[in-house]
């Protein structure tokens, strides 16, 4: 048997020792407590002592070599047989196998630091009391969104709070950037309520888009024929028209683009987002490539996301990233002609309205004017109402 | 003295000296950390001194203080399991080597700040005499503490009040690598004594038998009302002063020499009637187990089995400490904070 | 050129040249001549300046502080190295009643160019007596300069300029820092003693750490870095005077604090940061300034609650990313 003789912790300090001698050969006899060899610690150098009586065996570290506490750095043989030679085989029994060369100078992690745990679950004892006089969730204002609102002129009620209800600095910018609040000063006594995330998000969102040159076109179809081809197919009108829009689209690519900072982003797909009012406020959930798939499994999809919105189980990647919008008020009868706001991340935003007693309805489209021009939309609208003429090639893809 | 107590007194030294040797390993091995004081050398003055308290008297101790707890009977595995920083250790994994408590056996702590333990000492020997108790307390030192403020502050108050104390000096001749005639104008400690009118003694503190004979006598004087006593012992270290300490300040042949009067062979010697010759001193290899063992086996007086029987008791029981101690749970953070708040026993504070 | 060098070597350096230079200085402490100095810092200048220059002393920390107050009434140098910041505490009288107060009640009459140099902090499970950080005992104290250098170039210059300056400056060296290996330009000209050092520049937070902490801070920093989180790191190097000017124009930038510090919590060091940063910044602050910090209790001596009652680079990194998500 051989037993591994490690590089000694030999200080409170110690994560690598250098091995500056051995006093014994491979082969020679060592007593217990008898020294075998110098180490230098990070303090001074040391004597190692043999731990047990036996045969001094290799491999031994080199001299000179760095090498980190507790590992191998030689062997103590039971039998003079067994420190013959460099590569006497380990025994199976041997700690470790393959009798390691000496490991290179690696400190080992000195102490246990505390387990880096999942980020933001679990608080180390020193994170939790650095946390624990922080206030939570009861609004006010940082310093810097003060001095800030000062600078501009700004009331606090003008500013919209972040998430956690606190001003901060992006706040008080966002608030200076965007359209002055109403003064309600003098206005009727009333409360200010936070509304539901969605309607923030919504907002938001809409606020956003007032940085879009927009313009618009109307025109009116004739949506009887679509109307019946619905009806016999049991098909949505909704799905019907979104189709349409589709095929629009793709004759007139221009629509299936968007402007960023860095110039025109042109999509490889049509997805169709579709405006659903659920009360209180809107979602829009996306037909993915709505022109390119059988419409059997866009109606699938559509039941699919309909019954998710009814269920509130929409997920961000049911209803971002369309690149073309749909919205249709023709339930509403008195809804003679409405248009829409182009969302931010597409170009165009077709409004449906309700039918008059002739069965023309006004169709209107709202434009990104950075994107498509007046004409183009006056083309898109073309196609358009020739597509809602001929519903049977709304099947066809 | 009687056969039974001589060998209860070469069975502690046997432990104190193979506990010690074995903490060494551990401690290379990385099972023990921080800073560790061995005894290896000294074993004569704890093993003679506590044998010759109560029960009921109090040990207060230092940093290099892990025999001390053993003689007084805390038990290894507790001792190690503290050094382990396992929670079943006498304080729990909180103290460690330095900080060695265990109230039940009145073995008041080991204090790592050198000159602490006069003044811890005369604290409670104010209680005792305020009490008019038959106890007393035990206070160990080096000579390297000898110079610090509190030493003669301490001194001074137990003589003013006949404090039941006896102080212990444990002369290794060493405060670290500062050798006793560079740090101490006065090297003979006894002699500090008389500047507070202390009764003295300087014994050798090799020789077990001797520091047990200055002890009784000594508490017999303390429990009889006659205020401090102290004691120097005169003794070595074998090894550095703690594992980070080769020792190189200190000649071999000093070592040596030192090493030649192993107070375990000592103790043995006093074990038979007549005494060895240098010859046979210096046969005997340089493991003083050994020395011990072939010295027995001459004299018939400990039979070779006897003491075979002994050692492999030791052994087992060193053993039996360190699995003792690997076996253990960590403390937690929360025994931590328990042992902080103990005293505040759930008051409301604010 | 910068050269290689570990912390106690540079130390080591500074005082061989000081010695050599003015034979004002002059060493004491407890073995720090023979022995070589238990962090062997003054390793070798025993043996070349001999006794007089530097002293072994018995254990008596009071009295050999106190000395080397009275010799540096007479214009010596003297400089005390007190073996861990542990037994100051039996060296308070010397430091804080004489060093830090006789020249201002003799009128500033009289010099006091004492230097005393002691390492602290929390090591290797050395148990609560060996593990403490006292910086904020010394803060308090009119009259006391202390520097705090983590790099071996700040360790070897702040120790100079401390022997050289005739007021009591205490050198705070960390246990772990000793055997810390990293660049040594004695040319390159030093800062200001107290002056702090932005280590790594950042927008979105400023950790102000010192000793160790700093150190670790920017491990830290460089890990957040990798998060997207771009912190700036101070290292104070002083705590007494403290460099406001850098640290509140890193905070006017960033608008978050986060204050490092091994010492416990209450009344530490990081609560004379945060307060005197948030004076000086509080309109410019997003957030209320955090501080990491040891945990108050004393510190157990098992290794693994040891590491955690201190701060560790993960910890900073966690509560520097809840600082800058607070509101978002
Ligand atoms: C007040 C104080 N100063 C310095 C130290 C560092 N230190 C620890 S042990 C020691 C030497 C003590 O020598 P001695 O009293 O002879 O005891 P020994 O170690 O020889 O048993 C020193 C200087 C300390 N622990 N406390
Ligand atoms: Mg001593």
């Amino acid at each position: 048997m051989k037993r591994p003789i490690t590089m000694p912790v030999l200080s409170d300090t110690m994560e690598v020792g250098r091995l500056v001698r051995w006093l014994k050969q491979p082969g020679d006899r060592i007593r217990k407590g008898e020294v075998i060899a110098e180490v230098e610690s990070d303090k001074a150098v040391m004597e190692l002592e043999a731990f047990d009586d036996g045969w001094l065996a290799g491999p031994l570290a080199p001299e000179g070599s760095e090498i980190a506490v507790k590992q191998v750095i030689g062997w103590i043989a039971d039998r003079p047989e067994e420190a013959q030679g460099e590569s006497s085989p380990v025994e199976p029994a041997a700690p470790e196998k393959a009798a390691p060369p000496p490991a290179p100078a690696k400190p080992a992690a000195p102490q246990k630091a505390p387990e880096p745990a999942a980020p933001e679950t679990a608080v180390s004892p020193v994170v939790a009391a650095a946390l624990e006089p922080r206030r939570e969730d009861d609004g006010g204002i940082t310093p810097l969104a003060r001095e800030l609102l000062a600078e501009l002129g700004l009331s606090p009620d003008a500013v919209s709070p972040g998430p956690d209800g606190v001003i901060r600095a992006g706040q008080v910018l966002a608030a200076a950037l965007a359209p002055p609040a109403p003064d309600l000063r003098h206005a009727p006594s009333h409360r200010v309520e936070r509304p539901s995330a969605l309607r923030w998000k919504v907002a938001l969102n809409m606020t956003r888009t007032t940085a879009t040159p927009q313009f618009r076109v109307t025109t009116t179809a004739d949506l009887e024929p679509l109307r019946d081809f619905a009806h016999d197919r049991q098909w949505s009108l909704t799905l019907l028209l979104a189709r349409a829009c589709a095929l629009a689209v793709a004759a007139h690519p221009l629509f299936n683009q968007v402007w960023t900072p860095k110039g025109l982003a042109r999509f490889e797909r049509i997805d169709i987002g579709i405006a659903m009012d659920i009360g209180e406020g809107l979602v829009t959930p996306v037909l993915r490539d709505a022109g390119g798939r059988p419409i059997e499994e866009l109606a699938e999809d559509w039941r699919i996301l309909k019954d998710k919105v009814r269920r509130r189980r929409l997920q961000p990647q049911d209803y971002e990233g369309a690149t073309f919008y749909l919205s249709n008020l023709g339930t509403f009868p008195g809804v003679r002609q409405f248009d829409a706001i182009v969302p931010l991340g597409a170009s165009a935003i077709l409004a449906v309205s309700a039918a008059d007693a002739s069965g023309q309805a006004a169709l209107t489209v709202s434009c990104d004017h950075r994107v498509v021009f007046g004409a183009d939309a006056a083309r898109f609208l073309d196609t358009l109402v020739t597509r809602l003429q001929h519903p049977e090639g709304l099947v066809r893809s | 003295m009687d056969r039974d107590r001589a060998l209860a007194l070469l069975h502690d030294m046997l432990l104190g000296r193979k506990f010690e040797e074995r903490c060494a390993r551990e401690y290379m091995n990385g099972n023990i950390a921080g800073f560790l004081h061995l005894y290896p050398g000294e074993e004569a003055v704890a093993v003679g001194v506590i044998h010759a308290c109560e029960a009921s008297d109090y040990i207060v101790s230092t940093y290099r203080e892990h025999v001390h707890a053993l003689v007084r009977g805390v038990p290894a595995g507790e001792v190690m399991a503290e050094l382990f920083g396992k929670r079943t250790g006498c304080s729990r994994g909180m103290g460690g080597s330095m900080h060695l408590f265990d109230p039940e056996r009145r073995f008041m702590g080991g204090y790592a700040i050198v000159g602490e333990t006069y003044p811890v000492a005369i604290g409670l020997a104010y209680g005792i005499a305020m009490r008019n108790l038959p106890e007393a307390v035990i206070c160990f030192f080096g000579d390297g503490a000898v110079n610090q403020g509190t030493f003669h502050e301490s001194l001074n108050m137990a003589a003013l009040w006949k404090l039941p104390v006896l102080f212990v000096c444990e002369n290794n001749q060493y405060a670290i690598g500062t050798e006793v005639h560079r740090h101490s104008a006065v090297p003979e400690v006894y002699k500090r004594a008389a500047a507070y009118r202390i009764p003295t003694e300087r014994v050798d503190g090799m020789d077990v038998l001797a520091v047990h004979k200055a002890t009784e006598h000594a508490l017999r004087q303390i429990r009889a009302g006659t205020g401090p006593w102290l004691l120097e012992c005169l003794t070595y270290r074998f090894r550095g002063h703690s594992m980070a300490d080769p020792g190189h300040y200190r000649p071999p042949v000093e070592v040596k020499a030192h090493q030649r009067i192993d107070p375990l062979e000592l103790a043995l010697r006093e074990l038979s009637p007549i005494y060895p010759t240098p010859e046979q001193i210096a046969a005997a290899g340089p493991d003083a187990i050994l020395k011990l063992r072939q010295y027995c086996s001459d004299q018939g007086h400990l039979p070779d089995e006897d003491f075979r029987q002994l050692e492999a008791q030791v052994d087992a029981e060193v053993e039996a400490a360190v699995r003792f101690a690997l076996e253990s749970p960590e403390p937690s953070l929360e025994d931590a904070w328990q042992a902080l708040l103990a005293n505040r026993r759930g008051e409301t504070l604010l | 050129m910068a050269e290689k060098i570990r912390y106690w070597q540079a130390l080591n350096r500074a005082l061989d040249e000081l010695l050599a230079a003015d034979e004002n200085v002059f060493i004491l402490g407890e073995d720090v001549g023979l022995y070589g100095g238990s962090y062997r810092v003054t390793e070798g200048l025993y043996a070349k300046y001999g006794e007089w220059r530097v002293r072994d002393t018995p254990i008596s920390e009071d009295s050999f502080t106190g000395l080397g107050v009275g010799a540096a009434l007479m214009g010596l140098r003297p400089v005390v190295e007190i073996m861990t910041i542990n037994f100051a505490l039996l060296a308070l009288d010397a430091i804080i009643n004489l060093a830090a107060k006789v020249p201002f009640m003799a009128g500033g009459r009289l010099p006091m160019g004492l230097t005393i140099r002691t390492p602290g902090g929390v090591a290797r499970q050395l148990a609560a007596q060996h593990s403490q950080r006292l910086e904020h005992t010394l803060m308090n104290v009119p009259g006391l300069r202390i520097v705090v250098p983590s790099t071996p170039q700040d360790a070897y210059w702040q120790l100079k300029q401390a022997v050289l300056s005739d007021e009591p400056v205490v050198v705070l060296e960390h246990e772990l820092l000793y055997f810390h290996e990293g660049p040594l330009d004695p040319a390159a000209p030093p800062p200001p003693p107290h002056r702090a050092i932005v280590r790594r520049r950042g927008r979105d937070l400023t950790l102000v750490a010192y000793s160790k902490m700093a150190l670790l801070a920017q491990e830290a920093a460089e890990r957040l870095g990798e998060q997207g989180i771009e912190a700036e790191v101070v290292d104070l190097r002083s705590l007494s005077p403290i460099d406001w000017n850098t640290c509140a124009a890193s905070v006017a930038r960033t608008h978050r604090l986060l204050v490092v510090e091994e010492d416990c919590r209450f009344a530490g060091a990081g609560a004379e940061i945060a307060a005197g940063l948030t004076e000086r910044c509080f309109t410019r602050l997003e957030a209320a300034p955090m501080r990491l910090a040891g945990l108050d209790i004393p510190t157990p001596y098992n290794g693994t609650l040891e590491a955690r009652t201190i701060p560790q680079v993960d910890d900073i990194v966690a509560a520097a990313r809840k600082l800058v998500k607070e509101g978002s």
